[in-house]
């Protein structure tokens, strides 16, 4: 799967060293750069623009702080997305938005791999955003990252400390659920509606 | 069926535009930054207990079946050693490649004892809380943070990465073991309370 990560944004290497040896000014160019990255990251996977505003600030105050820590092998978008990565998964974890009861069983992406018009090619962004925005928090992250982030299913158990298939099952549920919402025709009694009280849980965030 | 019906889910998502935040955060975090270099001083409390788990888990690898030596790297060794016309600097450097391919190779594998202790250990141990919990999950972020550039195709610090690696799952280990010691004494005056 190709990946066109609105991360992928490659920084001099003198404005890396400079990050590195703690230049604020430096490190202002990075947060201006990678600001928007990290936000909609943040968002598309907690639901919420208060919490994703907390997950920027700290994502970019812990970059900065652990700037010379980065050795330089990796991208340095990639291990800044994996910072804010990791701060999104805590406040998921926080807002104890991570349902086991999800887990479904045998439900694998490829099903709905049919020749049928996928109802996200006539959404508008809005309407698309709308969809997504009725997905559970944890079935929107997994989505966001296998779609756009270009995650693997094992890099988001990883993260997640979930199994691969959890996070298949997550997909797979995630597209039947867009699939519903955007085309109400195709809704399939069999997969369940998302649990609601998970997106009127509001975050803690402290 | 037109162009834009075969658009797949990945590419709908990534046309959305980018989302950006309220206010300019920027201001807000620039009096917030000061360079840190100093690893959490939660952790400083660690080290006695994580040389005891390091060697729990040192001893853990050896009451195991060890795994065949690298054969490329001895074949490398013998082959450097056995060649009439090499020069000592070809041999030493052949020597040096070699410690280091070694030193990685045990790198890897405490890296990969430590987690199986970790994996077997967290079965039986309590539930971290509190500032262990916390302390824990900084540390599980430090290790993505290390294996986001081992992932790295041509990365060149493997050593050091592999060194800061294990010594994070050393400190993980620490917290894990106290937490593991504290169940397993649970369970040792469960099962010799007298009624």
């Amino acid at each position: 799967m190709v990946s066109t990560s609105a991360f992928q944004i490659d920084l001099p290497q003198a404005l890396v060293e400079r990050v590195r040896r703690g230049d604020v000014g430096a490190f202002e160019q990075v947060y201006r750069r990678f600001e928007r990255p990290v936000y909609t990251l943040a968002l598309r996977m907690l639901g919420d623009a208060e919490a994703a505003r907390d997950t920027l600030h700290d994502a970019m105050l812990k970059a900065f702080q652990r700037a010379d820590q980065y050795r330089g092998d990796a991208p340095f978008w990639a291990w800044l997305r994996q910072i804010a990565l990791n701060e999104a998964l805590m406040r998921l974890r926080i807002g104890e938005r991570f349902i086991m009861s999800m887990e479904a069983a045998g439900l694998d992406a490829d099903a709905f791999a049919d020749d049928a018009p996928a109802p996200w090619a006539h959404a508008d962004a809005q309407l698309l955003e709308h969809a997504l925005a009725q997905l559970p928090a944890v079935t929107r992250s997994v989505l966001w990252l296998y779609h756009v982030e270009g995650y693997t299913h094992p890099e988001i158990a990883a993260a997640m400390r979930k199994t691969t298939s959890f996070s298949k099952s997550q997909l797979a549920r995630g597209i039947a659920r867009l699939r519903a919402i955007l085309d109400p025709e195709m809704l399939d009694p069999e997969i369940p509606e998302p649990e609601s009280e998970v997106e009127s849980c509001p975050l803690t965030t402290t | 069926m037109s162009a834009h019906d075969n658009l797949t889910l990945g590419e709908a998502l990534r046309h959305l535009p980018q989302a950006a935040p309220p206010s300019d955060e920027w201001m807000l975090l620039r009096e917030r930054l000061r360079p840190a270099s100093v690893r959490p001083s939660a952790l400083r409390r660690y080290a006695l207990p994580a040389a005891l788990a390091a060697t729990l888990a040192a001893a853990f690898v050896i009451l195991r079946p060890a795994p065949a030596p690298a054969p490329a790297t001895v074949a490398h060794v013998e082959a450097s050693s056995s060649t009439n016309g090499a020069t000592s600097a070809q041999i030493h450097n052949a020597q040096n490649v070699a410690n280091h391919d070694e030193r990685l190779a045990q790198l890897q594998q405490h890296s990969q004892a430590l987690e199986r202790w970790l994996r077997e250990t967290g079965r039986d141990a309590s539930p971290l809380q509190g500032q262990d919990l916390a302390a824990a999950a900084e540390i599980e972020n430090l290790i993505g943070l290390v294996d986001v550039e081992l992932a790295a195709p041509r990365q060149t610090r493997a050593q050091a990465l592999w060194q800061r690696r294990v010594g994070l799952l050393e400190d993980l280990a620490a917290l894990r073991y106290s937490s593991y010691r504290l169940a397993a004494g649970s369970q040792l005056a469960a099962s010799t309370r007298i009624d």
